[in-house]
């Protein structure tokens, strides 16, 4: 069961396409695994959609020929859309079928460091990344804090920290300058976003530095 | 957090009541229909009339330029005209789906402005289709008749498909190479699919 949600501002945001691919994606998968959540978002549709077509102050514009030219093209026939498989990776000894929204990146490059392993998702965005992390049965990751948010959606297995117990489906929100050290006891694969480096709270920072870039 | 948060969303969090389909919106579901079933032209002018300035003031207030914002009118009206059949009339208003078309090409158009991506991902983002099981098969053998059928086309058309598919190039960057308007490799690359889709047809037939 499903306990941790996007607020209603991120479901929004998300429904307008206003949010970057890295959430967008987080979103597009929880939204896939949760029901609750598909039908807010089915909702806000509807009302974005009234907002926006309500528009009544409308300027004059020419349109030339658009309306000509578009009507000159045949329609897509219906048995001919293509439906894309979805994206299946291995890692820690299991093949994962991810959601929809990884479509798209068939080919992840897995590296590990200790009990954490990355393939990184999105790197284009300033200051953001974002990655699938697998973590192995009993691993842990110190306490660390961040400087900016820290998203993670729980996509195979469990995991717990301070807060509590995650499952899949859960979307966990932290932003600012809360500490956590999630611990798995049998291993989880989760998709994170985040948008500043980690700082690992006690000492041996420097040994923990190549985990840090990894989860980063 | 808050910086992700658009302006003039204050509206949708209030959520008030959306009303059931009143006579306008009856209006646009019946003319999607007759696009839908008879590729009705009459029909179809009337949504554009409807939309087309809506969609570019949209486009105008997202975009801030008037070239940006009549390619969404252009792309988003072609895809309404072309995919009308895929509305279902069960899964929500007319006006719903086509905002959700604008919605994605927006999406996409934002990626290309902002990191130079056509990934055009919002397919995947916010997937329509329900997946039937024995789609998958299929798509593996046409991707092979695709395939043989690509050498088949006119040289230009061949090419831009090429540098397009296999290549992984993208549109900008091959009007670029082949110094013609953007619009150019558009178009190509437009009849190529539909020549495409034709030969495909017969081979089915």
């Amino acid at each position: 069961m499903i306990k941790f949600h996007p607020n209603k501002q991120m479901l929004a945001a998300f429904s307008a396409g206003e949010l970057p691919l890295s959430l967008s994606i987080a979103m597009s998968a929880h939204i896939e695994l949760c029901d609750e959540c598909a039908a807010k978002a089915v909702k806000i549709e509807a009302q974005l959609s009234h907002d926006t077509w309500q528009d009544t102050v409308l300027e004059e514009a020419n349109f030339g020929d658009m309306l000509q030219a578009i009507m000159s093209n045949e329609p897509t026939p219906v048995d001919k859309i293509a439906i894309k498989p979805k994206t299946v990776t291995q890692v820690g000894g299991n093949n994962y079928q991810l959601p929809t929204a990884f479509s798209n990146f068939n080919c992840l490059k897995w590296s590990g460091f200790g009990p954490v392993s990355r393939a990184r998702v999105i790197s284009d965005e300033q200051h953001v990344r974002a990655s699938l992390l697998y973590i192995a049965a009993q691993g842990k990751i110190p306490e660390h804090h961040h400087k900016g948010y820290e998203l993670t959606l729980l996509l195979e297995g469990s995991f717990e920290d301070e807060m509590g117990t995650y499952q899949k489906g859960d979307f966990i929100w932290i932003d600012g300058e809360l500490n956590h050290s999630p611990y798995t006891e049998k291993g989880c694969l989760c998709y994170a976003v985040q948008n500043a480096p980690l700082h690992f709270v006690r000492g041996m920072s420097k040994v923990l530095n190549p985990l840090g870039n990894l989860i980063y | 957090m808050i910086k992700l948060i658009p302006k003039a969303m204050g509206n949708v969090l209030n959520s008030h009541n959306i009303n059931l389909l009143d006579k306008e919106q009856q209006e646009i579901n019946d003319w999607l229909d007759d696009v839908s079933t008879h590729q009705d032209k009459v029909a179809f002018s009337q949504l554009f009339k409807f939309f087309a300035p809506r969609i570019r003031s949209h486009g105008l207030k997202k975009f801030g330029q008037e070239a940006v914002a009549m390619e969404l009118v252009q792309e988003t009206m072609m895809l309404v005209w072309r995919k009308a059949h895929q509305f279902d009339p069960n899964k929500g208003k007319g006006s719903t789906w086509i905002y959700t078309i604008m919605r994605n090409y927006s999406f996409d158009m934002l990626r290309k402005i902002k990191s130079n991506k056509e990934d055009l991902m919002s397919e995947d983002l916010w997937p329509s289709i329900d997946v039937e099981d024995d789609q998958e098969e299929d798509d593996h053998l046409q991707t092979k008749n695709i395939l043989s059928h690509i050498g088949k086309l006119p040289a230009l058309q061949r090419q831009v498909v090429e540098q397009i598919y296999i290549n992984d190039k993208t549109q900008q960057e091959l009007a670029n190479e082949l110094a013609v308007p953007l619009g150019t490799i558009k178009s190509r690359l437009r009849l190529a699919m539909s020549k495409l889709r034709d030969m495909m047809e017969k081979e089915h037939d």
